[in-house]
């Protein structure tokens, strides 16, 4: 990409900002309309389809069977993976997966793990021998920036409405997965030198560092992360984590009311 | 193919599994111009297949070693998700993934007008998020519709469509059990408006009339994919979308 685009962007977020206002119009910590779909794929145990603005994601929920850790010998594991194929953008390119696509995996992993949603311990079958491995893939179809916050909506969605393949693999009934809990996560960016909640594209292309804030349902943190180049303070993140903890709620809400469906 | 002849696919009143007639089609139904980043797009569903395409370009084709003075190349990209079949597949290229993106890619370039965009490239996108047989189909489908929402001029829409053999029965569009327990199966890229073949593989055992047999409801196939592809692009164009 050519310097000159982002520098022409970055002028013009900047003086929007003078006057608090954003690119597309939006006030500076409002959201881009959501959509959740839920169960719609076929072979997948459970899945997700989130169109956040111009944003387009999937998540798949798979299982196998493994043996456990030996350290471990009662429990189970999860894995959340993020793929950022060329079929997302033309800025992404064919290849191993890059830097950005395994950050994204790894910050959606940690907020669902370390809430604590999934209890390893019932994943397992047979004490040393037999444990459930539960593998949630992202797949970005489209790029309208801010995928962080879709593909954690997105995996936990189709993480709640998976149901254990159990009769497939001749280990007994199949039973809905029991989820503890509905992480999610809300993403800020320094686009005209203040935090907007839910960048878009341009403001991705001409803003500066984003911060990652993923909320369990009390309330508590359970992943954060800063990406990009720059520096923030105390009092600029106290206030984002109020509006994330709003989004939050809101969007915690959206997906009990997929799942009542 | 898998084994032969020891499952039952088709029933006592000449039906096969899931009722459909010898030469009845699965349901298509397809979606032109669903990803907003993607110049072009479509996504195609056939039978319980989900299969979505992008479409980026015509657009500089690098490395230059990739380029061509007198054409365009085309870049396709195979790719079933991994939580697109029964057991996840592994992320990443394998080599069934990757002969059929070489050849659908090859069937593409034999109707885009390449020679209008000289030294450049088009990529074409296709992810499979559902498997159940007929996917390579459903992409070079979607993938048509595609190029075409990107508005890249094509002698023809490729339409992708399979026929096959099932206890020595010829029949039309094999779905998964069939596909695993038949006997051959005949996937095709056909031009309905010239009535050529751009995409041609084949396995398993045909005779030569069985051959001309299934081609003949390919064919047959092919046209009414066809119809559901141009009202796809319809949908879009009409009203002054876009």
């Amino acid at each position: 990409m050519v310097e000159l685009v982002p520098s022409l962007l970055r002028q013009e977020l900047n003086r929007l900002a003078e006057d608090g206002q954003r690119i597309d119009g939006r006030g500076q910590f409002d959201g881009r309309d959501v959509h959740l779909e839920v169960d719609c794929l076929y072979n997948a145990e459970g899945s997700a389809k989130v169109v956040w603005g111009d944003t387009i994601i999937y998540a798949g929920v798979k299982f196998e069977i493994r043996t456990p850790w030996p350290d471990r010998p009662t429990q189970g594991s999860l894995m959340c993976g993020a793929e950022l194929r060329p079929v997302a953008h033309r800025k992404y390119e064919p290849g191993p997966p890059s830097p950005d696509s395994i950050e994204l995996g790894r910050v959606v992993d940690r907020g669902i793990r370390e809430s604590g949603c999934i209890d390893m311990d019932k994943l397992c079958i047979v004490p040393g021998e037999k444990v459930w491995g539960v593998m949630i893939d992202i797949h970005v179809l489209s790029d309208g920036g801010n995928i962080f916050d879709a593909a954690g909506l997105a995996a936990i969605a189709a993480l709640r409405t998976a149901v254990v393949p159990a009769e497939r693999f001749d280990v007994g009934e199949d039973y809905t997965l029991n989820v503890n809990g509905t992480p999610i996560m809300a993403s800020f960016k320094r686009a005209g030198g203040r935090f907007v909640y839910d960048p878009s594209e341009e403001e991705e292309l001409g803003g500066d560092e984003r911060i990652h804030i993923t909320l369990g349902d009390e309330g508590h943190l359970h992943s954060l992360q800063k990406g990009l180049k720059g520096v923030f303070t105390p009092d600029e993140f106290a206030e984002i984590l109020a509006v994330a903890e709003q989004k939050c709620s809101e969007l915690r809400k959206m997906v009990a009311e997929k799942e009542g469906n | 193919m898998g084994g032969y002849g020891d499952v039952k696919l088709l029933r006592d009143d000449g039906k096969r599994l899931d009722g459909r007639a010898i030469d009845e089609m699965r349901p298509v139904t397809i979606e032109a111009g669903i990803l907003p980043a993607a110049d072009g797009s479509a996504m195609v569903t056939h039978g319980l297949n989900v299969a979505v395409a992008a479409v980026y370009g015509p657009m500089e084709a690098h490395p230059r070693k990739i380029q061509r003075q007198d054409r365009a190349v085309i870049d396709v990209r195979y790719n079933m998700a991994p939580f697109s079949t029964g057991d996840r597949i592994r992320p990443g290229f394998n080599r069934r993934s990757r002969e059929i993106s070489k050849v659908t890619a090859e069937a593409l370039e034999s109707v885009v007008l390449v020679e209008r965009y000289p030294r450049s490239k088009i990529r074409v996108e296709i992810e499979i998020l559902a498997a159940e047989a007929g996917t390579r189909c459903a992409g070079i489908t979607a993938a048509s519709v595609a190029l075409a929402d990107a508005g890249i001029p094509m002698r023809d829409m490729i339409v992708g469509v399979a026929s096959g053999k099932i206890e020595d029965t010829v029949v039309l569009d094999l779905d998964k059990a069939e596909d695993n327990y038949g006997q051959a199966d005949l996937p095709v890229g056909l031009l309905p408006n010239t009535g050529e073949i751009a995409f041609l593989q084949m396995d398993g055992d045909l005779s030569i009339d069985e051959y001309n047999l299934a081609m003949e409801y390919n064919f047959k196939a092919a046209s009414e994919i066809h119809e559901v592809m141009v009202d796809a692009l319809k949908r879009r164009y009409e009203g002054g979308e876009a």
